[in-house]
């Protein structure tokens, strides 16, 4: 996927809804500010958990939510609701993005061959919560397990789901990739478009909605916060900040829509930003240890396929995901990569307002990233009070002004999963 | 129980599956594909109905159904 002329990638729509933010424009705005979206849990069905604190989606209603989806053809709207009424919180929570990207990016104003259409849904394992909820009923009957749970407790539902209601006839298919999902998805997308596969294809970062026994095996493999290490929950994400103690669990269901350049031109799309290059790799290990070598690797080999010098970039969004070594590691990577530059490359974790989005990360933060892009700023790093590293340019408390000419986001996984996406700013 | 109660507890069952129908359109003489359910959503009302009245059955009881009244007369029987 070298950066060839006509080869490019164009990001022509996006939608979101997570903890601070039901479109967006709200996120946008909360990115700004510096809103964080982390509270105490919800209270939930199961025993008492070691940790009690996440960035939830608040009163997430399916049907009350499409009052912002009022402009949508009335069609797209009734197979919206046929199709996913009866569905699990992580599928309605896809669809609403689903709709927000298409609406954003003008393919309900046009007419496409369906065929070249194509759906990426990044998550793995995205039903846990929902089969939890079914465990006591099914013990006590298991002749009562609805009809739907055969169809619906599989990742590639989605696929079904989102592509009826979009009507989306090409290639489509589940990704997964630990907390690198997103960039994995966004990847995999992007070679769709670039091996002429599709001209147009829509990537759903799915929510995690983890459930109780997801979130006590973070907390008991180290890599969540636990319970009461910080009073304050909104305290709790602190990336690259010395007093990091695990990540802190998010939701976001995040959706973007990729189109060739060629095409986008054509069809007089609107290009918010382009995707460069693009890169993945592995560490070869199957533990949750990250890697300087890998981390690195995937920047440089992104750099290269998109044609540009580390010095070029002048914005990164971190995978930054306040774990003790996630960050030692990933600062020590920057810094290989970006070598005297990191004195004027711009870097902030978005997870440090939303928290750990997991499977949904890498897509909420390619929005982030197109966000501040034209907006013209750096969000704030809400909680970095004592830096890690005195070498990088980190933002602070509140957001800094910058033009980004061109941006990083990097996304790391366990399983040594390694990731990161290069883009250009396309407005101005 | 009797037929007309035990179709107070289908026609519940289906608009909670089908939420979009208007209750007043649900007759005992209409089928179910007629008010726009599709398989699984068929399925899932005879399930649900059974659920609610405690009932049991094996769907291959419900094969040759042709109308909601059908339905309810498979689950009569066997009430």
């Amino acid at each position: 996927m070298l950066k060839e002329p006509g080869n490019e990638v164009a990001i022509i729509g996006m939608g979101i809804v997570c903890s601070i933010g039901d479109t967006v424009q709200d996120f946008k705005q909360s990115l700004k500010k510096g809103v964080s979206g982390i509270t105490r849990l919800a209270d939930r069905k199961g025993p008492k958990l070691s940790v009690d604190i996440g960035a939830e989606i608040e009163k997430f209603s399916f049907l009350d939510q499409f009052h912002h989806y009022s402009d949508l053809p009335v069609e797209v709207l009734k197979k919206a609701k046929q199709c996913a009424q009866r569905s699990p919180f992580s599928v309605q929570a896809s669809v609403l993005p689903a709709l927000e990207a298409w609406q954003d990016s003008g393919m309900f104003a046009s007419e496409y061959n369906p065929e070249r259409l194509g759906v990426v849904v990044a998550g793995e394992s995205t039903t846990q919560n929902y089969r939890y909820g079914l465990q006591a009923d099914f013990e006590n009957a298991p002749e009562y397990l609805s009809p739907r749970y055969a169809l619906q407790y599989l990742d590639s539902n989605q696929v079904g789901v989102l592509s009826e209601i979009l009507t989306i006839k090409g290639e489509g298919f589940v990704v997964g990739g630990a907390s690198a999902s997103g960039n994995v998805g966004i990847i995999k997308a992007v070679q769709l478009i670039q091996l002429g596969i599709v001209d147009t294809c829509l990537v759903t970062g799915v929510v995690a909605d983890l459930s109780p026994i997801e979130l006590q095996g973070f907390v008991n493999i180290g890599a969540m916060v636990r319970e009461n290490s910080f009073q304050t929950p909104s305290k709790a994400s602190r990336p690259f900040d010395r007093q990091h103690a695990g990540f802190v669990y998010g939701q976001a269901s995040a959706c973007v829509v990729l189109q060739s350049c060629g095409v986008a031109i054509q069809r007089g799309s609107v290009v918010q930003a382009k995707i460069l290059g693009a890169a993945m790799n592995l560490d070869g290990v199957s533990t949750t240890e990250p890697s300087i070598t890998g981390e690195a690797g995937a920047m440089n080999m992104a750099l290269h396929r998109a044609g540009i010098s580390a010095s070029e970039i002048n914005y990164l969004n971190a995978h930054g995901s306040s774990s003790p070594l996630g960050d030692v590691i990933e600062a020590k990577s920057i810094k290989q990569v970006f070598k005297d530059h990191v004195s004027t490359l711009w870097v902030n974790s978005t997870k440090g307002l939303t928290g750990h989005c997991l499977y949904s990360a890498g897509v909420v933060e390619l929005i982030a990233s197109v966000l501040q892009m034209e907006g013209e700023f750096i969000h704030p790093n809400k909680n970095l009070e004592s830096p890690i590293d005195d070498d990088l340019r980190f933002s602070g408390a509140t957001f800094e002004k910058e033009k980004i000419k061109f941006a990083m986001s990097n996304s790391f996984g366990f399983g040594g999963i390694n990731s990161s996406i290069v883009l250009q700013n396309c407005h101005g | 129980m009797e037929k007309g109660n035990i179709f107070l507890v289908v026609k519940d069952v289906i608009s909670e599956v089908l939420p979009d129908v208007d209750s007043e359109t649900v007759t005992i003489d209409k089928n179910l594909k007629s008010l726009g359910a599709n398989s699984i959503d068929r399925t899932e009302i005879v399930m649900l109905s059974m659920e609610r009245l405690g009932l049991k059955l094996p769907l291959v009881s419900f094969g040759g159904v042709e109308n909601i009244e059908e339905m309810i007369d498979v689950l009569v029987n066997n009430t």
